[in-house]
């Protein structure tokens, strides 16, 4: 622990230190010291310090070098053991190095610095007691500063009749404590110091007024620790330095006479007995903010009043003055207190502005005309109007005066033309007249201005026109607020017909819309007026516009909306910028002329939402509307019908078409799907031989079928025990006569037509015309119990003939129907085929007749189907072996019938009736198999 | 006798005037050096001039105020109480040389200075409260003491002058208040009168 024990502190002894130092350990010699350092003081016993510094209160200058020495006395070596070499400096509790020490002797030390930098350094010298023991010996403070500057530009001021101050300028800062002292004297005598004062150490002031027309010397005197400096003395007579009290009670007073000049009076300040002053004398009207100020040559010398010229009447003017020796040495006063006085009135200076308006409502024969005027600026009223006076001249003889105090006058007129004067009158004469010229109701106005411009400019609303080549006695400007929630209430000025540019000056607003009418007046009347529309200040509007759709499409949308109304567009709307994007996608900028009302987005994605908003752009900026969504639908507007409606269109085509194909081809498919079936109970088997003749006489049939083309005979082939067939079998005999033959009850038929199919439409054409006329009742069922071929036996020869007398069924008695079941069946009807041939295979008694005229058809099948083939060849193995070169041969000349053939005119008809009806291949078996064997197709063996 | 008389108004004036106002004549011997502290301006007489018309400006003022202060008889009875009936005032020669105007002059102003001196002390006790007369009067005297000044730096530096003979008015200390007011009211109108001749002879 280091006590840091300044100059003059007490310190201790060292018997109580000799003491401790033997009982104490080491560690704890410092805190004893301490301890025995403040008991010794405690009982107040003065102790001499073991030592001092020199020099005790050092002031350095910043910047220089500096040495203090520590000379340690011998009583307190002896006590601590120390000499000169166990002393070490501190500054600021910091050790100083050894190297700036010196040991002048055994009990003085010193310490050197170069240069001081700090301002306050404690310097503290110090001893090592007993060699370990830390002990503060004595400290000083060394003040480091700077002597003071010489004192510049000194110069002094005298208040009359108060004091003198002087002020300089006093240089750098020293850092230490500087005395500013102001000295003076006259030559013959020094007169007591002026001392500056410590916050002001750049003036000083004198508390008595110096005595004038006495030179005085005047310097200041700068000291402190590091040395004292003297300013340059300035000498001068007080007189010309003064500053004068201002002249005071100013007072204003006007003329009656002349009412352009007012008359100043003051008193001059007390220095003027001796010395002579000028003045400065200041006015300005009562409202102005700045001053005018008479030539100073015309107030050069001493005086005490002074007449203001070249004033306007009526007017208030402010007034001040002051004053300084006229020589120019000095200074100013300050400016008297104000004064003011009022010009003396004088005439009106310029007519009244005068204009009309006609009241809308109308009586029989007269118009009430309200006329309006406007109060006159003070500066053209040049005193106070006392009221108006109205002369309106119907005829040149015919006047009619009114005298009034308002600023307007409501008359009936008649429809005539008026001429109306107006003057204004105050308490010194009356204006000129202001002369108006109210037309007639036929007047027609004409004439207007043209080129109206409005524009604003230094924070005016500036109106501008070109003039008509009629000579213009004055023109009219009115203007008012267009709004949507007020009326248009005008306010009108008047300005001459030389004025081709001017200014609105009423008290107009910002952001508001002003609409303007310059209206010529002529000698005749009013010219047509013109209108425009201004702005004093444009602004952003105050609200966006609201925008909507006004049709969505799949890739577009019509957006629609209002015009802002008047009252929030805050200028004119410029453009307006529409904002549009899809949920995750950037934002799209449209900008669109400002005369638009609706914009058309196009290349929109379908089916996604879009946000939408609108702002609306003036001069001064913008402002946004609400925001909008909507969809673009999935598909475009007549695009669902586009495709439903053909759909449908073709749907119902296609099922018209497939209705009439199936009506077409009813009998066809009722064929295969209900086809008509032989009653069995109505068919029977008559025996029948080859040269037995039938029981139907087929006269047609035979002529067609004479050639005895048909060789081709189904066969069915019937166990020669089974002379009686089973009912069922008799049913599938007529199913299978439904599908291949005609339906005239000729079940023989039907296996024929099975095997002609589609092969053979001439072969069908005949059987047409045949069946045509194969109506008999009566169907014969034949059997043909196979017998050999060519040479071979056929192991059982029966022929066995059906005759049965089975109606068919109700489709099988109408010859269309049956013509074209027959044709339905010509390609298909496997199954029915099968079940022929089952059929056949269970009916001995089918006919062999039918398979003659239906042979090709057989084959063909035959060579198809398999199983056709396959029941085909258990029947009739025999029979096709046997016959079929003779099969040839009949389809041949079947078919050289068909086409060659010398078949009557009235079968041909019939052939081709059929044809327009059904397929042309589809090959009609019309004919009974026992028939086509009648016309020699077939003749058992 | 003279001589002591004038000893003691010349004590009387060191005492009584005001601090750094001016100091009294310093009696030199004839063969002493004249110096100054600083040269004399070239202006000096035209300084002198305007010293004689600033007091000469305001000594009416002065008078007044002080017959004024003084209350009755004094403002009814100006002539009889205040005429300029002052014994041993110094002689001005008008038609001398401008060292001998000078030195007539100093002696005049040495004499109204005292006489100011006496009267400023004796009107703070029988008017304290009368600021405008007070305020006059240490005008007056500190013009007083500038004139002085500059008639003493004008004779020391062109005509060598270091010593001029100068006399003093009574001593007003020992006698009643009428008799204050009263000289003092003869001296003030003495002192307007003679202002205004020395006007005339600068």
């Amino acid at each position: 622990m280091t006590l840091n024990l300044r100059t003059k502190k007490i310190y201790p002894t060292g018997y109580f230190i000799k003491y401790l130092y033997k009982m104490l350990t080491l560690w704890t010699r410092i805190v004893q010291a301490s301890f025995i350092f403040l008991a010794t003081e405690s009982i107040g016993v003065l102790l001499d310090p073991c030592g001092h510094i020199s020099p005790e209160s050092p002031v350095v200058q910043l910047g220089s070098n500096f040495t203090a020495v520590c000379v340690l006395k011998e009583k307190c070596m002896d006590n601590f053991d120390v000499n000169a070499d166990n002393i070490f400096w501190k500054t600021n509790h910091a050790t100083v190095p050894k190297e700036q020490y010196t040991i002048i002797n055994r009990t003085a030390s010193s310490v050197s610095f170069t240069d001081i930098s700090s301002l306050n350094t404690q310097l503290t010298c110090n001893i090592y007691a007993f060699g370990q023991i830390e002990q503060n010996v004595y400290g000083i403070t060394i003040i480091s500063g700077l002597p003071p500057e010489k004192p510049k530009n000194l110069g002094c001021i005298v208040n009359e009749e108060k004091n003198m101050m002087c002020q300089w300028d006093p240089g750098r800062k020293t850092y230490l404590e500087t005395n500013y002292t102001l000295k003076s004297e006259w030559a013959t005598e020094k007169f007591a110091d002026c001392k500056a004062k410590r916050d002001t150490p750049n003036s000083c002031t004198l508390d008595y007024s110096p005595v004038y027309f006495v030179n005085i010397e005047v310097w200041v005197e700068a000291e402190n620790a590091l040395g004292k400096i003297t300013s340059d003395h300035i000498n001068f007579d007080p007189i010309d330095k003064v500053k004068p009290n201002p002249p005071h009670n100013l007072s204003v007073r006007n003329s009656e006479e002349l009412s352009s000049i007012l008359k100043l009076a003051w008193i001059n300040p007390s220095i003027k007995t001796f010395i002579g002053l000028k003045y400065n004398i200041q006015y300005r009207t009562k409202d102005a903010s700045t001053w005018s100020q008479i030539p100073p040559e015309d107030t050069s010398s001493t005086r005490s009043s002074f007449t203001v010229q070249d004033l306007k009447p009526f007017t208030e003017y402010v007034f001040r003055i002051r004053c300084m020796k006229n020589d120019g040495k000095g200074f100013w006063s300050d400016w008297s207190e104000e004064a003011s006085g009022i010009t003396y009135e004088a005439k009106p200076s310029k007519e009244p502005s005068f204009w009309y308006k006609i009241e809308p409502s109308h009586t029989h024969g007269y118009r009430p005309v309200k006329l309006i005027w406007k109060t006159l600026p003070p500066f053209e009223a040049n005193g106070k109007i006392l009221d108006y006076e109205v002369t309106l001249t119907r005829w040149k003889s015919h006047f009619q005066n009114y005298r009034v105090n308002d600023t307007k006058l409501t008359v009936n007129l008649t429809n005539d033309r008026y001429i109306a004067t107006l003057t204004a009158r105050n308490l010194v004469g009356r204006s000129d007249a202001s002369v108006l010229t109210i037309p007639a109701c036929d007047f027609q106005a004409a004439h207007p201005v043209t080129n109206l411009k409005a524009f604003p400019k230094d924070n005016k609303l500036w109106v501008e026109w070109t003039a008509s080549n009629e000579s213009v006695n004055k023109y009219i400007l009115e203007w008012c607020v267009l709004s949507d929630k007020s009326p248009c209430i005008p306010d009108w000025q008047q300005e001459d017909g030389t004025i081709h540019l001017t200014y609105l000056r009423g008290n107009l607003m910002e952001s508001k819309c002003y609409l303007i009418t310059v209206t010529p007046v002529y000698d005749d009347g009013p010219g047509s007026p013109e209108s425009i529309r201004a702005y004093l200040k444009q602004a952003a509007p105050s609200k966006g516009p609201t925008v909507r759709t006004k049709k969505v499409g799949k890739n577009e949308a019509v957006l629609e909306w209002d015009q802002l109304p008047v009252d929030v567009q805050n200028g004119f709307i410029r453009n307006y910028t529409i904002l549009y994007k899809t949920a995750l996608g950037n934002e799209t900028a449209v900008n669109v002329n400002s005369s638009h009302t609706e914009y058309t987005l196009s290349s929109l994605t379908s089916d996604t939402l879009y946000m939408v908003r609108m702002a609306a752009y003036t001069d001064e900026g913008g402002m946004y509307g609400p925001d909008f969504t909507f969809t673009t639908p999935k598909f475009a507007q007549g695009e669902i019908e586009a495709i439903v409606v053909p759909v449908c269109l073709g749907f119902l085509l296609t099922t018209l078409l497939g209705v009439l194909f199936c009506f077409n081809k009813r009998d066809l498919i009722k064929k295969h799907i209900w086809p008509n079936v032989p009653d069995p109970s109505k068919s029977h088997i008559a025996q029948w031989s080859p040269h037995t003749p039938p029981r139907h006489n087929f006269n047609s049939k035979d002529q067609m079928y004479s050639d005895g083309n048909f060789t081709d005979v189904s066969v069915v082939e019937i166990e020669v025990n089974d002379k009686k067939p089973l009912p069922e079998d008799l049913k599938s005999t007529d199913l299978f006569k439904k599908e291949k033959s005609s339906t005239e009850g000729h079940s023989s038929g039907i296996g024929g037509s099975s095997c002609m199919s589609s092969s053979r439409p001439s072969i069908s054409s005949s059987d047409e015309n045949e069946s045509g006329q194969n109506t008999s009742s009566t169907v014969q069922y034949s059997t043909v119990v196979h017998s050999g071929y060519r040479h071979q036996v056929p192991s059982v020869q029966v022929f066995s003939r059906s005759e049965s007398t089975q109606p068919l069924l109700d489709s099988e008695e109408r010859p269309e129907d049956l013509q074209l079941v027959d044709n339905v069946d010509s390609g298909d009807g496997i199954l029915p085929r099968q079940q022929y041939f089952k059929q056949n295979c269970s009916q001995p008694e089918t006919s062999q007749d039918i398979s003659h005229f239906e042979r090709p058809k057989h084959v063909s099948s035959v060579s198809e189907e398999g199983f056709v083939r396959l029941k085909q060849q258990q029947i009739s193995d025999h029979i096709s072996q046997s016959y079929g070169s003779g099969q040839m041969k009949m389809f041949q000349e079947i078919s050289t019938a068909d086409d060659f053939g010398p078949g009557t005119e009235g079968e041909v008809e019939r052939f081709e009736t059929v044809g327009m009806e059904t397929a042309i291949d589809e090959g009609m078996p019309k004919s009974y198999l026992p028939q086509t064997v009648r016309q020699g197709g077939y003749v058992p063996q | 006798m003279k001589v002591l008389a004038a000893g003691i108004l010349s004590l009387l004036l060191v005492l009584h005037w005001k601090h750094g106002a001016g100091s009294p004549l310093p009696i030199t011997p004839d063969n002493a050096t004249c110096t100054t502290r600083h040269p004399c301006p070239s202006n000096l007489m035209t300084q002198i001039r305007n010293q004689l018309l600033q007091l000469n400006s305001s000594a009416s003022a002065l008078f007044i105020a002080y017959y004024t202060a003084q209350g009755e008889p004094f403002p009814s009875n100006v002539d009889k109480l205040c005429g300029p009936n002052v014994t041993d005032f110094p002689t001005f020669h008008a038609d001398g040389t401008e060292k001998d105007k000078l030195v007539d002059l100093y002696r005049i102003i040495a004499y109204l200075g005292a006489s100011l001196g006496n009267i400023t002390r004796d009107q703070k006790a029988l008017n304290p409260k009368d600021q405008n007369l007070h305020s006059k009067l240490s005008s007056t005297a500190d013009t007083m003491r500038g004139l002085l000044s500059n008639v003493l730096c004008r004779l020391c530096n062109k005509y060598h002058v270091s010593h001029v003979d100068v006399s003093y008015g009574p001593d007003t200390s020992g006698k009643d208040v009428f008799q204050k007011k009263k000289l003092g009211c003869q001296l003030l109108g003495k002192y307007k009168q003679v202002i205004a001749e020395l006007v005339q002879a600068f």
